[in-house]
């Protein structure tokens, strides 16, 4: 259906990077990889840059310093602000799209949306370049979209195949989290699976004998794959929020961002290559109205406990290193406060986090205006953003897939049809 | 002798036992100086069929001072005169009639004929390299040389092409250098001289680089416009026109092109060849082709702006005592001319139990009841299979399941920030009308273009409550109604389509006067006249029309023909627009696709709507019939639905013939293929007697509370986008945000649900489920395998089936838990999941 237009695939470019081999794209891998598996934890709506990242005398918050001298963040993250040194802070951030369905689509795919076409996602792409491990699924979301469906279409694998859509979970901070079809009912025991795959093969004896199909086969192989996956207790447990202390539980919170966070953790500990955490669904950073409140009360709280016990968990459990985190929403909000006392929506120059899976932290890059409103140092593109993400993962960002209709797409999209470049900050050494 | 036949394949050296051999073309011109003509020799084997044997021939000419062989069976002009040359192979010889005239006369210089086709020639246009959107390393040449001009200018002034603007990009670096002309970029880059990326193309020591040195060294001219346009190649025809023969079989490949001023031309030497699947076939750069393995390919030929399919057909050995086929209308008489030519026998006619299920699945998107199933096996009546289609297709079932169908492609849905459940309501009621009524589907279609007002079909256009762009609009209904996708068009000329950029946007300019007037969510939109007031308070909308992209300018509505409506004077130009779409052949023939598509699991075009140039239809002349027959028929599906159904193609069996086995595409048998999401949803419901509870979110992904009333059959759903389930995923449900694509392959998600899921588990035993009934009411083993066995698979057990079944339950330590397992592995089985 498709294919990468490299010939090389990702395991030549990393032989040729620890062999020193001739006459390839300088600087590609002088390291080697470490991050195994990647989390967005993404901020749907568009956080205001200089009320989070990036404070700005515009902000009607404090700057406030962090652990980091010379980095200072809003007042509103003081638990963020003691833990800078695990951050990256990328302040020129520039992207397309001035609704949300638009830079929704710009962000999760790194193309403009195009209704005759439809781009994998950042996480489609990365389950599909580092495939399945430990029998879990290569991607997923949580929590699921409950509406505004639209945008789960933007987070799928297009033409990459089934295989590569997210895996959709339910809300973990809810009291009844189940997670469809990952659990057998308790009706279905071992016996009973037994009975009824002898009660099928009868039935199907005769029809598969007449029409036998390649898709019999596919199905077939996915039946082995579902029932090792369900009898597997390691997958089962990795959705399985009760097993986790309650201190753990409380130290990420007990909403939907941090529970989020909490089971993107266990997901991503058990296998799971890229887990968008998505508590903030319902375009919650959308603050057309009453922007500081939201932020102060709302918005900011669960992220700066949420993240910070994310980040402290996964650096004591010696995982920081082979887990990559972005923390982003589609866009940022205008330097000027609206008649609403709210922000609008704004492309143009806006911040995000990094950290983990072995990116150097505890810097800054890039630099916006005194408001926060224009970029004036080191634009980077979501095709940068796209390209550092794969850098780090051991992916060849420089690939292009070709579409069923013979267009060819790259994986890493900037500007005007250039392919990103790796925020070369990050990578230390 | 089917075996020599065959041999003449694999062993090439050896030359097959002819019965004649004739010489293509029987007579040719040879106007100019330096003029050529290539031959093929065809000769005749015992078995009727033909193989080209050029490459085993000898040639000659009667008068070698006019003419002479200088390659395999192509001749060059030499002098003024006429001669016979002759082929002669295994003993048998054919000749054809020269004419050389103007020997001495260079033919006038054209920069498009004699520089821009070598580019095509030699690969450089190809779409992944020069020819590509943008161009490669900052040369930018038309794909197939078809912008000659534009690529002159590339080549001699410099400069990189920008897709978003008309102004060129970078340094103006010529690719030529006249003070120096063996110093030309254009020559030191294609010959390797200087590094390339795109390799070497041509030597130094070719014709090709001497052609473009002596150009350069003329002082690199375009040439005369009077002479460009003479020399301008309208059409290109090969010889033959499809190839169709058993594997490892050689044949060559003529190119004649058909110039303006109604000269033609051997171009067999000037064209670029590619097979599209070179498993199945492959060819030389000179076009001669090679048959590899049975199926179905073609090899595109392309010069001068023109391209051209060779379609080929490989096919597998001759049956011994082809069976005699049975036509019931004009279906089958295609279909089954192109299984007998493909040496592709058909599968037997189905059984009435395969038959009515099938046919209630497709009419009706239900299985039938089993009282449904015991009538029609008991009717006598030799015609009960057209009774039968015509009883479904006036059924209410009928009007559900088609409702669902044209809901999916015309995307109703409710959007999160969007459409209110009361406009959806009515745009869902208008289609339904138009089903049961068995409107025109030209009326409906035109209806939906043009939609102006509060008219039910004027909400798809207010998706989010704003006008979508212009060419968003323009491509959804070009995709819809004629089957093409234009959008690759948007940003630049097609790549391997003939769109160019300008159509692209002159028929976005039909939508460009949109205008929604009056607060959400009870807004209308109308065509906003050019140059006049609406009302008092409405100011006039700016910009209003479409501009393009690259030169900026408003564009003109114009059609794909480039006739062109001007703003003033024209009020609706969406109007003008629906009667062309609807009038057009493609409007049929993408309807018809479609609706066959339901049929056999497969259209003549796949996807239904990307008909293109190199996707070409599978059954191309069936498919203008079918299309001429629903213009004909005012444009009514059941019209067609009719037909369909009632052929015996629609009928054959599931279960393959040894010659058909491996068919996907000729409809030799029929493909089983997975139920839709919701129909098969709906299907678990009717047997297990367990209906799903459809259960309503808001949009703003509350709770309601709400339930849809009980009984609510999954393709009754009207926005089925805001009812989420594990199921609907899983079978790859397509959401309505943009045209559905669906997507019913095989996934992991599936399986877990199959083991695990609510639809498998939770319906088995539930109250008034079928089990606990027929349980209940103290029905013997036997009779409750029968029901489930009818009412899944439209059958009776067999007799080995039941015994086995009856042991198994009467085996088990609890009947009840047993009974329930065998129901599961029942609606998990690929006999109940699939149309077969």
């Amino acid at each position: 259906m498709f294919q990468t237009q490299s010939k090389w695939t990702r395991r030549d470019y990393i032989r040729a990077g620890s062999l020193g081999f001739f006459g390839l794209h300088c600087g590609l891998h002088a390291a080697p990889a470490k991050a195994k598996s990647c989390i967005l934890i993404w901020l749907e709506g568009g956080p205001a840059q200089m009320d989070t990242f990036d404070p700005k005398t515009n902000s009607n918050f404090r700057p406030i310093a962090t652990n980091v001298a010379g980095i200072q963040v809003s007042e509103l993250l003081p638990q963020l602000a003691k833990r800078m040194d695990k951050l990256a802070l990328v302040r020129s951030m520039s992207s397309f799209g001035d609704d949300h369905p638009q830079a929704v689509h710009y962000a999760a795919t790194g193309h403009l949306h195009n209704p005759a076409m439809q781009f994998p996602s950042l996480g489609a792409i990365v389950g599909k370049e580092l495939g399945s491990k430990n029998a879990m699924p290569p991607y997923a979301i949580v929590p699921k979209w409950e509406s505004g469906r639209q945008y789960e279409e933007y987070f799928r694998s297009a033409f990459l195949g089934a295989d590569y859509d997210p895996m959709l979970i339910p809300d973990p901070s809810k009291g009844k989290f189940e997670v469809a079809d990952m659990g057998l009912p308790k009706s279905v025991t071992p016996a009973a699976i037994d009975s009824r795959q002898a009660f099928r093969q009868v039935i199907e004896r005769e029809y598969r004998a007449r029409v036998e199909s390649a898709e019999h086969a596919k199905l077939d192989t996915f039946q082995k794959k579902a029932l090792e996956m369900l009898l597997t207790p390691s997958v089962r447990d990795a959705f399985d929020l009760s097993k986790e202390t309650d201190r753990t539980r409380d130290s990420y919170g007990r909403d939907s961002v941090g529970q989020s966070l909490l089971l993107a953790r266990r997901l991503v500990e058990a296998g799971t290559r890229f887990v968008t955490a998505a508590g903030y669904h319902g375009s919650s950073w959308d603050t057309h109205t009453d922007n500081d409140r939201l932020h102060r009360d709302r918005l900011t709280p669960p992220l700066d406990r949420g993240l910070s016990a994310l980040i402290d968990d996964l650096v004591a459990r010696g995982l920081y290193d082979e887990t990559m985190i972005v923390v982003m929403g589609e866009f940022g909000r205008t330097p000027h406060i609206n008649a609403g006392l709210g922000r609008d929506h704004w492309p143009k120059c806006w911040s995000l986090a990094l950290g983990g899976g072995g990116l150097r932290t505890g810097i800054t890059v890039g630099k916006s205006d005194e408001r926060a409103a224009n970029v004036v140092e080191r634009k980077t593109s979501i095709g940068d953003l796209f390209a550092t993400v794969y850098k780090a993962m051991g992916i060849n960002w420089t690939a292009e897939y070709m579409t069923p209709i013979g267009r060819p797409i790259k994986i890493a999209n900037s500007f005007e049809d250039t392919t990103g470049e790796p925020i070369r900050e990050l990578f230390a050494g | 002798m089917r075996f020599a036949f065959f041999f003449t394949g694999i062993a090439l050296a050896a030359v097959p036992e002819l019965v004649s051999v004739r010489i293509v073309p029987a007579e040719a011109a040879l106007i100019g100086k330096g003029s050529s003509q290539q031959f093929a020799v065809i000769g005749k084997l015992r078995d009727g069929t033909e193989t080209d044997v050029t490459g085993d021939s000898a040639f000659t000419v009667s008068a070698p001072n006019v003419a002479t062989f200088r390659e395999n069976g192509r001749v060059f002009a030499a002098a003024d005169g006429a001669a016979r040359v002759q082929a002669t192979v295994a003993g048998k010889a054919a000749s054809a009639k020269i004419d050389v005239r103007r020997s001495t006369e260079a033919k006038p210089f054209s920069f498009a004929r004699d520089i821009a086709e070598i580019f095509t020639r030699r690969g450089c246009t190809a779409a992944q390299c020069h020819g590509g959107v943008k161009g490669q390393a900052g040369l930018k040449l038309s794909d197939n040389a078809i912008h000659p001009k534009e690529d002159y200018r590339w080549i001699v002034e410099g400069g990189i092409f920008q897709v978003l603007t008309s102004e060129s990009g970078g340094p103006k670096i010529p690719r030529i250098d006249n003070a120096k002309p063996e110093q030309s970029l254009l020559l030191r880059k294609a010959s390797m001289e200087t590094p390339h990326g795109g390799g070497k193309r041509f030597a130094k020591d070719s014709d090709d680089y001497q052609a473009i040195l002596n150009w350069v060294r003329a002082g690199a001219p375009y040439g005369e416009a009077a002479a460009a346009d003479a020399a301008r190649v309208v059409k290109l025809e090969t010889f033959p026109r499809e190839v169709v023969g058993p594997p490892a079989r050689k044949q060559r490949i003529l190119v004649t092109a058909h110039f303006s001023d109604g000269h033609t031309e051997d171009y067999t030497h000037r064209v670029s060849y590619s097979a599209a699947d070179s498993e199945i076939a492959r060819v030389t750069a000179s076009g001669e082709l090679e048959t590899q393995k049975p199926g179905e390919t073609a090899v595109l030929v392309k010069a001068a702006g023109r391209s051209l399919r060779v379609g080929v057909g490989v096919i597998g050995p001759a049956v011994a005592n082809y069976p005699k086929t049975v036509s019931k209308n004009f279906i089958d008489d295609e279909v089954f001319a192109k299984l007998r030519r493909f040496n592709i026998v058909p599968s037997g006619l189905t059984t009435d139990a395969e038959f009515i299920r099938r046919v209630c699945l497709d009419i009706t998107g239900r299985i039938p009841p089993p009282a449904r199933v015991a009538e029609f096996l008991a009717d006598k009546d030799p015609r009960k299979r057209a009774k039968l289609i015509d009883t479904l297709l006036e059924s209410p079932e009928y009007v559900d399941y088609w409702t669902f169908r044209i809901s999916d492609i015309f995307r109703v849905a409710i959007f999160p920030v969007g459409i209110n459940p009361k406009w959806t309501q009515d745009y869902s009621e208008w289609i339904r009308g138009a089903i049961e009524r068995d409107r025109p589907y030209s009326e409906v279609a035109s209806e939906r273009i043009a939609a102006q007002g509060y008219s039910p079909a004027s909400r798809h256009y207010l998706p989010y409550l704003v006008i979508p762009p212009a060419e968003n609009m323009m491509g959804e209904q070009v995709r819809i109604f004629m089957g093409r996708r234009l959008d690759c068009a948007q940003c630049h000329d097609h790549p391997y389509e003939g769109w160019t950029q300008n159509q692209f946007w002159g028929l976005t300019a039909f939508f460009g006067p949109m205008f929604k007037l009056g607060g959400n969510p009870d807004s209308v939109i109308f065509d906003f006249p050019e140059g006049k007031e609406v009302a008092a308070d409405v100011p006039v909308p700016t910009p209003l029309g479409v501009f393009h992209p690259r030169t900026k300018e408003k564009v003109q509505p114009a059609l794909l023909d480039g006739t062109v409506y001007p703003f003033e004077k024209t009020e609706f130009p969406r109007r003008e627009l629906a009667k062309w779409i609807t009038s057009h052949p493609y409007f049929a023939e993408a309807a018809v696709n479609r609706i066959w598509s339901g049929f056999f699991g497969r259209g003549f075009v796949n996807p239904v709507d990307d008909f293109r140039s190199t996707n070409p239809p599978s059954h191309p002349e069936l498919l203008a019939k079918l299309g001429g027959e629903f213009a004909r028929g005012g444009y009514r599906f059941k019209n067609i639905i009719r037909l369909i159904a009632n052929s015996r193609a629609y009928q054959l069996s599931a279960s393959p013939e040894p010659s058909n086995a491996a068919d996907k595409i000729n409809f030799s048998h029929a493909w089983p293929r997975a139920l839709d999401a919701e129909i098969l949803l709906d299907a678990i419901a009717d047997v297990t007697g367990v209906r799903e509870r459809f259960s309503v979110g808001t949009n703003r992904g509350e709770w309601r509370g709400g339930k849809a009333p009980l009984g609510t059959r999954a393709v009754e759903l009207k926005e089925s986008d805001i009812y989420a389930t594990a199921f609907f995923d899983a079978y790859g449900k397509p959401n309505r945000y943009s045209v559905p694509e669906r997507d019913v392959s095989p996934k992991l998600a599936q399986a877990l649900h199959l083991l695990a899921g609510t639809t498998y588990n939770n319906t088995l035993w539930a109250d008034g489920s079928r089990a606990r009934k027929l349980v209940a009411r103290g029905a013997s083993t036997g009779e409750i395998i029968s029901e489930f066995y009818t009412a899944a698979f439209s059958r009776a057990p067999s007799k080995d089936e039941s015994a086995a079944l009856e042991k198994m339950i009467a085996a088990a330590p609890n009947r009840e838990q047993s009974i329930q397992d065998m129901v599961w592995a029942i609606i998990s089985s690929r006999e109940f999941a699939e149309n077969h």
